[in-house]
């Protein structure tokens, strides 16, 4: 091998190239794959690894799928296949080597140049509407072990040979994968997505050269490890400690599980320790992290407060040590633990543990609470469509808001779960009552709602539903019921997450937060999502902008008075001696009051 | 004699048809917040060039072309009219949630965008229609002209309406039409189900709120423009360009503003296009434009223009999309006044700043000091700096030198032109990933394709680009300067009209496609009518927005809508989707059915019989040929001849290195290429006898991704 070294200039346009290749991967899959996990939530991810199983480059992708996970994925297909050849391709949905959860299948293809020497990598991975598990759901928060969960796990199982399927894996999925045609376009989508990243990388490596592309992967992670060392020589030195509790559901304590992350910055070595390893063991429900998911979600807090720029692969990972422990509720399963929903719930209070543990180490670090995750309006939903008498699945997007206010600025309301950095897409109202027979009677957020702070969190969303002509099964894993989205450095708590059934005669009842549920024609469910934490002292948030808030809705008057210590005549002006008064004296509540859900009965 | 004016950020550029059909191009200063005077000063240069006073020009005219950034404009400066929103009640946030998505999940720097219209000038309207049509909750005529009453005490200047499932069953739509003609009779109104009738409520509701929002405006805009073009004697007839890449008359702008919107960029592919069909038999071509700080792209896929759903107003996700259909152009931070800078981690990046023209690049004389891609272009050689734009700006070759070597090569730890090359090379592959972009997500091969270089800037690597791309020809069009007034002169008169119908080829419903079409037939049929057409030119195009069953996203399928009528319609759908779904995404899936969505009609009137778009030869510098050293990457200073354009004999073919000058641009070219100048007078670019680096490593693989 030639010791050749790119200058910046050459370095700038091979990350470029390899960039683009993952994007053309990501635009194919997108636009040609079925279900709407895929084409309306944007549930996939596709990136390339080096042959050492480094990650190299990723198009933008949802957070939770592509920090760690796809190198532990491509280093479990070299173990059980050492020898590999051109025109293999694997499936791999194994949450115990190194996939995220069963729901998420991966196709990995192994890049073999002229001389039949394993060069790359290339992953696509994406969220399946469904995966053979035993209740119509991908998300299975009460399975007790992976055989409760029912899903069938491929670790990294041979899919292709010589660019031809291996029908026996095909037909297995087709009996056990409800909507089998739906699973099979998203496939063959997959497929042809993770090969056209194959043929790009091959037509890179014959024009640059392997061994300029090997010289380049090295110096690319070392320069992302550089600019990672910057960016953690600006967080205080320190070691602090935050907690992050998920509401308790079948399987779980009473008192629900509580996340610890400990974080020491080590800012002259440009390098931070998080240490995940003082959790609960692994519990008998769906909610336990995959390894993956458990670095994942510690790692997205970093970058949420380090800014947008530094690129994440496996050289900016280098800096940050995440200590896990096997066996651990958030750490490493072992077989049977079920990890069914490990991209959402726990993930995100890991995140959240983190973040808090962050901000503590000074002002500029970490975020507010991301609100938790899974309420009705992300649910799965099922059953018989009376227009065309065909069964569907799928799962609904129909707004989930949580953002959490950062040292940057106010939430992104948009935002979905916290591993999923706001990237999905929310449902138009109309395709939904097209797809499903389904109707939407109304969708708003709420004032009042938001983790108040100098950054405001988002606030919560309204979202209620219900079948027309037919009954609709919905499945959901609602957290954050009990335990609301806190703020971080004085910033204030969101709304927390409810949900409700509304019977045919207009009362309401209040629903299990993790439930499978059936409604009838004429019924419909409230869905309240979490709003998200705030940043900072809300009143130290600038009065003009309080204003701004009143006017467009976000809070009442009443608030900026009692939590933002801005007082507003009825036209909405700033009355400003009030207001200098109020925010000199000590604040009364930075928690939103109760909201008025309708009195259950 | 036909005029067309294109009003850009910079620069008027104003295309002159002579009635034997040969063109002359002329540009003059953009005047912001005064566009008609920046019209009136391109007439003022082009008289002066044709040696008769204005009004005698002028009178000559009989079609003024007019694109315009007027409405953008005044988005972007936030300019638009004071616009309310009236919605489904129940569903007050369309516009505050979009449809999601983010860019740079990381980056919290971002603020989440503010509403297109506010949530306080959001106001709820009682009623509900279902999919199916059926209304479930009548409209509450009450209470809705209470809320009428509020909008004229706010003093509304224009509203907006999107109701729920309004496509299906318009009736309440149709109904606050009336009410707010006879409430609010001075404020211009937009129903959503009649200016955009598409599924996806926000698509509707940002479609009507953008509309509305312009009414006021782009009536006196249209209205002062048409009065000045008179006072100045022009006799003729006005039109206005399109987003949709046609023109119509500035009455159909003053109905449905939202139609001008991007009326500049979309002319580039179809002047492209028609340059294209004269060099070359390949039927897809990819057309970019290099200005000052933006690259624009688009294409022609198989001989017609695609169109996307998804234009944004700004970046993808952090703004709004104009949920209009139109011309596919991609657009991205990249220009002749790109910034060149090194990070902290010693990586070079191009862009996407820019230096504006003011201060502009380092070796302008306006006191910049940034390294752009100009100054590396003057340090390379590629610049004349005594020649800049015909000699009109005199360029500062030590100041780019000093502001290259400053912010690139000492931190690269590169000698300067090195450096200088790099800067280039990295700002091409920017422009290249653009390209990849745009092709990819519409299914286009570059290396099946002509690509066709326009912009002032365009000349600097439009050949590195072609390269890269492995694209077989490249065509620099004499007319590249002012390619989008060139496309004005090609265009059509025409106007795309569609209806919502949901259809399956597994239960189709023949009477109810017959229906529509009819439909379809009598708007286009009404529309060429109103411009005075001769029907035996005028062309109906049917478009069917398709998927397959669980898909989310349609396609364009192109249909005969007589066969479509016929006995066979389901089948004839299903193979014409399966057609375009593997031309677009490489593979097609013969088991699932196809569900149609919308049916799209473009009705176009023939506009102008001249084919080629050929400028007419100018005298300056007739046949001077000087020599000048300049820089490559792989070869290092040589010195190469410098030719005018038109001192290039037809089909005299030369070979790289060379550079080509015309007097508003300069054309690299590489050793690797020739180049000759088409009896058309395009300079054809080609690389004939080069190894191609982009054969295919497998042809297994090839299989299995085509």
């Amino acid at each position: 091998m030639t010791d050749h070294t790119l200058n910046g200039a050459e370095l700038a346009i091979l990350i470029n190239r390899l960039e683009g290749v993952a994007r053309k991967m990501t635009n194919t899959l997108y636009r040609t794959g079925r279900s709407g996990v895929l084409n309306r939530a944007r549930d996939f991810s596709c990136c390339l690894l080096t042959a050492d199983c480094e990650l190299l480059a990723t198009a933008d992708s949802l957070p939770i799928h592509v920090l760690s996970g796809p190198d532990l994925m491509a280093a479990s297909m070299k173990e059980f296949h050492p020898a590999l050849e051109r025109g293999d391709a694997f499936l791999h949905n194994s949450p115990y080597h190194g996939n995220s959860h069963p729901a998420d299948h991966g196709i990995l293809i192994p890049v073999i140049d002229d001389d039949g020497r394993h060069r790359f990598t290339v992953l696509v991975k994406a969220h399946q509407a469904d995966c053979g598990n035993a209740l119509p759901t991908t998300y299975m928060g009460s399975a007790a072990d992976v055989y409760a969960e029912g899903a069938l796990i491929f670790p990294a199982v041979q899919v292709q040979r010589e660019y031809r399927d291996i029908d026996d894996i095909i037909r297995l999925c087709e009996m056990r994968i409800r909507v089998p045609t739906q699973w099979r376009g998203d496939f063959l989508a997959m497929m042809g997505a993770a090969r056209i990243g194959e043929r790009e990388l091959l037509a890179i490596g014959t024009e640059v050269g392997w061994d300029t592309l090997d010289a380049f992967s090295r110096q690319w992670l070392a320069y992302s490890e550089q600019r990672m060392v910057e960016q953690l020589r600006r967080v205080n030195k320190g070691r602090a400690t935050g907690d992050s509790t998920h509401d308790p559901i079948p399987g779980t304590p009473p008192e629900g599980i509580r996340i610890q992350a400990t974080v020491e910055s080590f800012p002259d070595e440009g390098r931070i320790e998080i240490d995940l390893r003082d959790n609960p063991d692994a519990l008998p429900c769906g909610l336990n992290l995959s390894e993956a998911c458990a670095r994942t979600a510690a790692l997205i807090s970093v970058f949420n407060s380090i800014g947008g720029d530094v690129p994440r692969n496996a050289g900016s990972f280098r800096r940050v040590d995440v200590k896990l422990r096997e066996g651990s509720v958030a750490g490493i399963p072992r077989h049977p633990t079920s990890c069914s929903v490990a991209t959402t719930n726990l993930a995100d209070r890991v995140t959240n543990a983190v973040a808090l543990a962050l901000s503590r180490l000074g002002e500029g670090s970490g975020t507010a609470e991301f609100g938790a995750f899974l309420p009705p309006s992300s649910a799965v939903v099922s059953g018989i469509d009376p227009r065309t008498g065909e069964t569907f699945v799928n799962q609904l997007f129909l707004g989930s808001t949580v953002g959490a206010g950062t040292p940057f600025g106010d939430a992104w309301v948009t935002y979905l779960c916290a591993g999923n950095g706001g990237m999905c897409f929310v449902d138009s109202i109309e395709l939904d009552e097209l797809y499903q027979p389904l109707l939407v009677h109304e969708r708003r957020l709420l004032p009042d709602t938001e983790g108040a702070g100098r950054h405001r969190g988002a606030p919560s969303l309204l979202v209620e539903f219900g079948p027309v002509g037919c009954a609709v099964e919905i499945g959901y894993v609602s957290d954050g019921c009990t335990n609301a989205p806190r703020g971080a450095r004085g910033g204030g708590t969101g709304s927390g997450a409810d949900q409700l059934r509304r019977r045919r005669d207009g009362s309401t009842e209040r629903l299990d937060p993790c439930a499978q549920v059936t409604l009838a024609d004429g019924e419909s469910v409230l869905s309240f999502c979490c709003g998200g934490g705030g940043y900072g002292d809300p009143r130290e948030r600038h009065d003009e902008q309080v204003r701004q808030d009143f006017i467009d809705g976000w809070i009442s008057r009443r608030r900026a008075r009692e939590v933002y210590g801005v007082e507003l005549d009825e036209h909405g002006e700033i009355v400003r001696e009030a207001t200098t008064r109020l925010r000199a004296a000590a604040p009364t509540t930075l928690h939103p009051k109760p909201i008025d859900h309708g009195d259950p009965s | 004699m036909r005029f067309a004016a294109d009003t850009g950020g910079t620069f008027t550029d104003l295309v002159i048809e002579a009635d034997d059909g040969g063109l002359s191009m002329f540009k003059a200063s953009t005047v912001p917040g005064e566009p008609v005077r920046g019209v009136l000063a391109a007439f003022d240069v082009a008289a002066d060039a044709f040696g008769i006073d204005r009004r005698a020009l002028l009178s000559r005219g009989s079609t003024f072309i007019h694109g315009t950034t007027h409405a953008i404009n005044a988005i972007v400066t936030q300019r638009t009219a004071k616009t309310a929103l009236l919605v489904t009640r129940g569903h007050p946030d369309i516009l505050v949630l979009r449809e999601g998505g983010r860019l740079e999940p990381f980056n919290h720097s971002v603020p989440f965008p503010t509403p297109y219209v506010p949530r306080a000038l959001t106001f709820e309207v009682t009623e509900r229609v279902l999919a199916s049509g059926e209304v479930r909750t009548a409209l509450d005529e009450s209470t809705l002209v209470a809320t009428l009453d509020r909008l004229r005490a706010l003093q509304v200047e224009a509203v907006a309406v999107c109701l729920l499932w309004s496509v299906v069953n318009p009736a309440h739509e149709q109904r606050i039409g009336e009410l707010l003609v006879r409430h609010l009779p001075d404020v211009p109104f937009t129903l959503s189900h009649r200016l955009n009738p598409s599924i996806r409520e926000y698509r509707r509701a940002i479609a009507s709120a953008i509309d509305a929002s312009l009414k006021p405006l782009m009536t006196r805009y249209l209205g002062g423009l048409s009065a000045s073009m008179r006072d100045a004697g022009f006799p003729g007839r006005l039109l206005v360009l399109t987003s949709q890449g046609s023109m119509v008359e500035a009455e159909e702008v003053r109905q449905a503003p939202i139609l001008a919107l991007k009326s500049g960029p979309s002319m580039a592919p179809v002047a492209g296009g028609r340059i294209a069909a004269v060099e070359s038999p390949l039927r897809d071509v990819i057309v970019f434009d290099t200005g000052g700080t933006t690259f624009d792209v688009s294409l022609v896929r198989n001989g017609r223009v695609p169109y996307t759903q998804e234009t944004w107003l700004g970046r993808p996700y952090q703004s709004d999309l104009t949920g209009f259909p139109s011309v596919d152009v991609k657009s991205i931070g990249a220009g002749g006044g790109s910034i060149a800078w090194v990070d902290g981690g010693g990586m070079l990046h191009v862009g996407p700043q820019s230096a504006g023209s003011v201060p502009g690049p380092a070796c302008y004389p306006n006191g910049g000091n940034a390294a752009t891609v100009t100054d590396a272009s003057v340090v390379l050689g590629y610049i004349d700096p005594d020649y800049f734009l015909g000699g009109r700006l005199r360029l500062d070759r030590a100041s780019a030198q000093q502001a290259v070597q400053r912010d690139v090569a000492t931190p690269l730890g590169l000698d300067l032109h090195a450096a200088a090359a790099s800067v280039l090379s990295v700002w091409t592959e920017n422009m290249v990933q653009a390209i990849a972009d745009i092709t990819v997500n519409q299914g286009i091969d570059p290396a099946t394709a002509v690509i066709v270089g326009g912009g002032g800037a365009a000349g600097l690597n439009a050949v590195a680009i072609a390269h890269r791309l492995g694209c077989a020809t490249l065509i620099v069009p004499g007319v590249a300067a002012g390619l989008s007034a060139a496309g004005a002169i090609a265009s059509d008169i025409g106007r795309d009209f569609r209806r919502i119908f949901v259809t399956s080829t597994k239960r189709f419903d023949p009477v109810g496609v017959a229906r529509v079409i009819a439909e379809l037939r009598a708007d286009a049929h009404r529309f060429a009518e109103a411009t005075g057409s001769d029907t035996a030119t005028t062309r109906i195009d049917l478009a069917v927005e398709a998927r397959y069953t669980h898909q989310v996203w349609e396609i364009d399928v192109a249909v005969d809508p007589d066969q479509i009528l016929g006995l066979d319609a389901a089948r004839i759908l299903e193979s014409a989707f399966h057609r375009a779904h593997e031309q677009i995404f490489g593979f097609h899936d013969d088991a699932s059915a196809v569900e149609a969505i919308a049916w799209r009609i473009s009705v176009r009137c023939a506009g102008s019989d001249s084919p080629a778009l050929r400028l007419k030869p100018s005298d300056r510098d007739g046949a001077l040929r000087r020599k000048r050293r300049i820089y490559f990457a792989g070869t290092g200073w040589q010195t190469v001849p410098i030719l005018s354009f038109d001192a290039m004999g037809a089909n005299e073919r030369v070979r790289g290195p060379a550079i080509i000058e015309s007097p508003f641009t300069s054309v690299v070219i590489d050793p690797t290429a020739t180049v000759h100048r088409s009896t058309e007078g395009n300079l054809v670019v080609d690389w004939r006898g080069i190894v191609d680096p982009h054969r295919s490593p497998d042809p297994r693989l090839e299989q299995a991704t085509s």
